[in-house]
C-alpha cells in the first residue's frame, strides 16, 4: 500500500463538496463565506495532487498556480468580509435571507 | 507505506474540521474548525512535495485571512441572533445534489489512470522562486502575472477600506465628531 494520486483527488472532491454545501445551504453570511474559502482550499489541493503525476518541467506549473489563487482568496476575503460588515450596519442581522430584496 | 499513514492522518483531520464548518452553529467555532481544516491540509501539502506551498498555505490562510475572519466576527459579535436557522429549506435539494455530483466525479476520477511520476519537481523555495521571477523572454512570465497580483490586492484593500468607513456626515460620526 503506497500513498496513491487518487487518494488525494478523493480528498479533494469530499472537501469541495462539503465547502459547496455550506456555502448554499447554510444561512449564515459567515458560514457562506468560510465555505467559499474551504472550495478554493480544495481547488489547490486538487492542483498539487495532479501536478506531482506530471513529469519533470510540466509539473512546475502545478505548484505555481496556487500561488495565484491563494493571493486572489486573499482579495476575495477581504472584499467579502468589508461587505459583511456594511451588510450587518444596515440591518443588524448575518441571516442571508434578509437581504433578498434583489430577488426581484 | 509510512506516507500514507501520515496522508491518512491529516486527511481525518482535514475532513473532520471541514465537517465541523458544515455543522456548528456558532460562526468562531466554524471558523477556528477552518484553520484546523488549513493547517492539516499544509500539512499535505508538505508530505506529497510543496513545502513552499504548504508554508504559504499556513501563513497566507490560517494566519492573514482567518485573522481577519475571527476578528470580523468578534466585531460584529455574530452570535447575538441565535434564533435563525442554520440551514436553509433549500438545503433539502441542495445537500443530496451536491453529494449526487460528488458521486459522479468521483466515479469518473476512479476510472483515470492516475500515477505519480517519479520525475516530478520538489517544489522547495529555490525552484518555485526561480521559476515565479524568471525574467527572460523565453522565460514563463508569471512575473507579470505577480505584478499583476500586487494590483489586486491593492485595490481590494481599497475598496473593503471605502466600504467598511463610517459614511462622513451620517449620525455616527457626527456624534462622534461634536468638536467640529
Amino acid at each position: 500500500m503506497e500513498l496513491q494520486p487518487i487518494y488525494i483527488q478523493i480528498l479533494a472532491l469530499a472537501i469541495f463538496a462539503l465547502g459547496l454545501m455550506t456555502a448554499i445551504s447554510r444561512r449564515n453570511l459567515f458560514f457562506v463565506l468560510m465555505g467559499v474559502e474551504l472550495a478554493l482550499n480544495a481547488v489547490n489541493l486538487s492542483f498539487i495532487g495532479f501536478s506531482k503525476t506530471l513529469p519533470a518541467d510540466m509539473s512546475v506549473t502545478g505548484q505555481i498556480v496556487p500561488l495565484f489563487s491563494i493571493a486572489v482568496a486573499a482579495a476575495e476575503a477581504c472584499v467579502g468580509f468589508a461587505m459583511v460588515i456594511l451588510l450587518f450596519r444596515k440591518k443588524e442581522s448575518v441571516d442571508s435571507d434578509n437581504y433578498s430584496n434583489m430577488k426581484g | 507505506m509510512l506516507a500514507l499513514i501520515y496522508f491518512i492522518i491529516l486527511a481525518v483531520i482535514a475532513l473532520g474540521a471541514a465537517v465541523c464548518v458544515f455543522l456548528s452553529r456558532h460562526p468562531l467555532y466554524g471558523a477556528l474548525s477552518l484553520v484546523t481544516s488549513m493547517v492539516a491540509l499544509a500539512g499535505i501539502y508538505g508530505l506529497i512535495g510543496s513545502p513552499f506551498l504548504g508554508v504559504v498555505q499556513i501563513m497566507v490562510y490560517a494566519g492573514a485571512i482567518m485573522m481577519l475572519v475571527t476578528f470580523v466576527i468578534m466585531v460584529l459579535n455574530g452570535a447575538r441572533d441565535s434564533k435563525t436557522p442554520m440551514f436553509d429549506k433549500v438545503s433539502f435539494f441542495v445537500i443530496p445534489a451536491v453529494l449526487v455530483l460528488a458521486g459522479l466525479v468521483g466515479f469518473a476520477l476512479v476510472g483515470a489512470p492516475l500515477a505519480f511520476d517519479e520525475t516530478a519537481l520538489r517544489g522547495s523555495v529555490a525552484l518555485t522562486s526561480r521559476t515565479l521571477f524568471d525574467v527572460a523572454q523565453t522565460g514563463p512570465g508569471y512575473f507579470m502575472l505577480f505584478e499583476v497580483l500586487g494590483l489586486l490586492l491593492l485595490s481590494a484593500m481599497v475598496a473593503a477600506v471605502l466600504l467598511a468607513k463610517k459614511r462622513l456626515g451620517s449620525v455616527q460620526s457626527e456624534n462622534t465628531e461634536e468638536g467640529h
